[in-house]
């Protein structure tokens, strides 16, 4: 009889925690689906790289597995104290303690674990998403098949297993040492207030405002210190905040009554403090996940813009060799000084190198030329005037035309022209406005060159070795017969993207030849730096995969639970909300302006917990965004867009929950 | 001032039809306390909540300061309630979320009153009604004869021509009821309020100029308080609640 009462009791829960069913649903998809990645033994192969996958995903699952927790235990006291009535009764007309203590832990049993199933089934697809998604990050071919690690399967069991049990136990407890009259009026009690005497609140409300400000600055600083001491203060900020929220506004209103008088204004601020009041805990401590939420989501996309922009920006060939532009290189070089001459490489060492791209990797094109040495450091004195610039040269760095157009010619750019007497600019993007700015000529062996136009196409400029960093000037070439080199480079365009055994053996090459280990990101050992397109994105793809999937994992449960305790908070006001609008109704209130009112209390009470958040982030977002090497981000533009899509990222989520609780909580109130 | 026209109200469908109301007529002029009494069923409420266009009449007209209020199209009704009636109800209905000023302001926020004098109005009503001293307070520190001054407060600070009160007494024991009713006979003597008071309590009704009694819908009698006292006109009051059959508890 009482599987039967369960049962029923939670099939009915399910119906009004629909949200929350929903949410632990997905969570628990999630959490499934990272598990499979976890266990993948097909995605761990991948790349070297791809090993410390688990151990990222192990640790943003306990993160999650945390928060999911707290959701189901937070809900699952709420459901007692909104059900305590109704189990009193239970008591009350002869049940003991411990059936109904039972009961309740049956039920939430049993939609826990029809979640967890749904969630498994869900996890499964989802799994297939990521899955499809690192396989192409990897270039590496996608079938379909179901199968996923029954190890994977038990980790989640297992850890929504000691979610339930600890959540329900603690309930269990409290049914089962509660009396009747404890029972049926449970409901009435509220969450007690932590800062009891509304003086104390008030005055903490002013030091959290001050924490708040003087913890964002420290945050901006970009010490490492000062940012921790910013974090603290930022802490003290949201739960000082929203802890005597319910006391510092009424006490600005009091002293304003014009402006708690005016429009809907008295109704909105007074059911904001007294939801505060009763839930400020909740509130700062959902504030708080929405800022590790955003931090999280932002991150992850400008991590995502790095990434992407150090495959892109670091080579634009298929295979890169360059040596490094050095003093102690400087009298090796000194005699290739022709520009259109074959400098030695055999002599440098690269002939290994060429030989096996020789024989095993057919090209399309391929080139070896030379950067040379300017005269002066006139334009990147300029530049680290004006721009973000980390130097690297002694002097300003040169190509010769010849080499310019038919490395353009290899890329498939446009081609171009260099007019008599003048130099090319070929910079970074990010590097482009102030470079157009420039108008001073440049001598080169006695021949005054003055600036022509300039070019912006990815041309391998992020490095030392590359074809100048930044920047580099294209003479004509008679104009350096007589400069010195600053580094030999050998570029090559294949026919086919490189193989990973290809990839493999020129990266063995390479550290047979540079005597140590090129390491996991560096391609620079010793004096050479051999750069290829496939390494490239496999280092992208895994820095992804390890960076990217578990910020954006840890972000979208933050989300979700933070929003479903907010839509069931508010959905289970409806009954108090209706009762008040009635008796507003009663006393002539139209329902126009009933609906205005309603949706700004609405939104007020959505807009509190996000808005901290928000201050605190973006600014956060912003400076981290600048402090990225310079040409990662192409001017604010590009960092507003980045912080446009993660906002728009948090926002989706945030909404559809949003629309759903005012769906029903106007059904509710005003239907 | 308030005009009742032989006004019927149905409930139920059409094969199991309720008259609450039938053909109920009566006049209420300007500055008279009227309480209205009858047994549980016989449809006061039904007919405060008809005068108070919180419920449509089926047939007949209501008419207030010569409007119509029976013909009003909805959206000029909250209007009409917000303007010209003022409400107390049996539980108060005070918001819990707000305090006694705030209670007592939001009738005329809702009214649109210029924010300005918000604060003097409800000073000046609440120091009529005794209760200037726990405005800051909330409903839930304050007892329940104060909390049905502080409605009978907002009943009134936005001037409104009629004060309806449904079973004012209902949820107060006998010195704040005898509290309460003194502060409504202060409101109709010295500030000219009129009042409409649904009761089944005879003590209660005392305290009004004239009594309608109501019996299964129909208007059964009607007592003139006249220059008698307030004794005499309550037992007068028993008799007819006798004549009506009510229960004991009916007349408390």
């Amino acid at each position: 009889m009482y599987l039967k009462l369960s049962l029923r009791n939670a099939r009915r829960q399910a119906g009004d925690y629909l949200v929350y069913f929903v949410t632990v649903v997905l969570s628990a998809a999630l959490v499934h689906a990272f598990n499979g990645l976890v266990f993948s033994e097909e995605l761990r192969s991948l790349s070297s790289f791809m090993e410390s996958l688990p151990a990222f995903i192990i640790f943003t699952s306990a993160m999650v597995v945390c928060v999911i927790g707290w959701l189901i235990q937070y809900i699952t006291v709420f459901m007692l104290s909104r059900r305590s009535r109704e189990l009193g009764t239970y008591i009350l007309i002869g049940l003991e303690n411990n059936q109904v203590a039972r009961m309740f832990f049956l039920e939430n049993l049993i939609t826990g674990g029809i979640a967890l199933l749904a969630g498994l089934l869900l996890g499964n697809l989802i799994f297939q998403v990521l899955r499809a998604i690192t396989l192409s990050l990897f270039h590496a071919p996608y079938t379909f098949s179901l199968a996923l690690s029954p190890r994977a399967t038990a980790l989640t069991f297992v850890y929504f297993a000691i979610i339930y049990l600890l959540a329900l136990r603690k309930s269990r407890k409290r049914i089962r040492t509660m009396k009747i009259h404890d029972l049926i009026y449970y409901e009435k009690q509220n969450e007690a207030e932590l800062v009891k005497k509304s003086r104390n609140r008030r005055r903490l409300f002013a030091a959290a405002v001050l924490s708040g400000i003087v913890g964002m600055l420290l945050l901006l600083t970009g010490s490492l210190s000062l940012c921790l001491i910013g974090t603290g203060l930022l802490v003290f900020f949201l739960y000082g905040f929203f802890l005597s929220f319910s006391s510092g506004v009424p006490a600005w209103f009091d002293k304003r009554p014009v402006r708690k008088y005016t429009s809907h204004t008295l109704l909105v601020f007074r059911t904001l403090c007294a939801k505060l009041t009763t839930m400020g805990l909740t509130m700062a401590t959902i504030a708080l996940l929405f800022t590790v939420t955003l931090v999280s989501e932002g991150t992850g996309m400008l991590f995502g813009t790095l990434f992407e922009n150090r495959v892109e920006g670091s080579t634009c060939f298929d295979i890169f060799l360059g040596s490094v532009a050095s003093e102690n290189l400087e009298a090796e070089f000194e005699e290739e000084t022709h520009p259109t001459g074959e400098p030695n490489f055999a002599r440098s060492g690269l002939e290994p190198y060429l030989e096996y791209i020789r024989q095993e990797i057919p090209l399309r094109a391929s080139m070896q030329y030379d950067i040379y040495r300017g005269e002066s450091l006139q334009v990147t004195d300029y530049i680290q005037g004006n721009a973000e610039y980390y130097g690297y040269y002694k002097y300003d760095p040169l190509m010769a035309c010849s080499d310019y157009t038919a490395l353009r010619a290899m890329l498939g750019y446009d081609p171009v022209t260099l007019e008599s007497g003048q130099y090319i600019i070929h910079c970074m993007p990010y590097l482009k406005n102030i470079m157009e700015d420039y108008e001073q000529p440049v001598s080169v062996d006695g021949t005054v060159l003055t600036p022509g136009a300039v070019f912006t196409e990815h041309f391998t400029q992020k490095l030392w070795d590359g074809n100048g960093r930044g920047f580099v000037l294209v003479v004509p070439d008679e104009c350096l017969a007589s400069r010195p080199v600053s580094h030999s480079i050998y570029a090559a365009m294949t026919v086919e993207p490189l193989t990973q055994a290809q990839d493999d053996r020129l990266r063995e090459i390479h550290e047979y030849q540079q005597g140590g280990s090129a390491g996991l990101n560096s391609f620079t050992t010793g004096d050479y730096t051999l750069m290829t397109r496939t390494s490239l994105e496999r280092e992208y793809a895994s820095t992804s995969a390890c960076t990217i999937f578990p910020l954006y994992y840890l972000a979208l449960v933050l989300t979700m639970v933070s929003a479903t305790i907010l839509t069931v908070q508010q959905l289970s006001e409806s009954v108090r909300y209706r009762r008040q609008f009635s008796l507003l109704g009663k006393l002539g209130m139209d329902k126009r302006e009933m609906e205005t009112a309603l949706r700004r209390q609405f939104t007020i009470y959505y807009a509190m917990p996000a808005l901290p958040p928000l201050l605190i982030s973006v600014p956060f977002l912003w400076n981290m965004g600048h402090a990225f090497e310079p040409g990662t981000i192409n001017g604010p533009w590009h960092l507003a867009e980045i912080l446009g899509i993660t906002l728009g990222l948090f926002f989706l989520i945030y909404f559809v929950y949003i629309l759903i609780a005012y769906g029903n909580l106007k059904k509710n109130v005003l239907g | 001032m308030l005009q009742v026209n032989a006004i019927e109200k149905y409930y139920g469908s059409k094969n199991n039809v309720t008259k609450a109301l039938d053909r109920i007529s009566f006049h209420v002029a300007e500055g008279e306390f009227i309480a209205i009494m009858g047994a549980s069923g016989s449809g006061k409420t039904t007919l405060l909540n008809c005068i108070s266009t919180i419920d449509t009449v089926s047939a007949g007209h209501i008419l207030l300061n010569g409007e119509d209020i029976s013909e009003l199209p909805p959206a000029r009704l909250a209007r009409f309630r917000r303007e010209k009636l003022g409400f107390v109800f049996q539980d108060f209905n005070l918001l819990d979320t707000l305090t006694v000023e705030e209670n007592i302001g939001l009738a005329l926020t809702i009214n649109h009153v210029n924010p300005h004098l918000v604060r003097d109005k409800v000073q000046d009503v609440s120091m009529r009604l005794g209760i200037d001293d726990i405005l800051s307070k909330f409903p839930y520190q304050i007892s329940g004869g104060q909390k049905q001054r502080a409605a009978c407060a907002r009943a009134m600070v936005a001037g409104q021509s009629l004060i309806l009160a449904d079973e004012p007494t209902g949820a107060l024991d006998s010195r704040a009821s005898k509290n309460l009713l003194e502060i409504m006979s202060k409101m109709h003597q010295e500030m000219h309020a009129t009042i409409l008071m649904v009761t089944h309590d005879a003590y209660s009704a005392g305290y009004a100029t004239r009594v309608l009694f109501l019996k299964d819908g129909r208007l059964f009698n009607e007592l003139l308080r006249g220059a008698r006292s307030r004794s005499v006109f309550y037992h007068e009051i028993l008799d007819v609640l006798g004549l009506l059959g009510g229960d004991i508890s009916d007349v408390s």
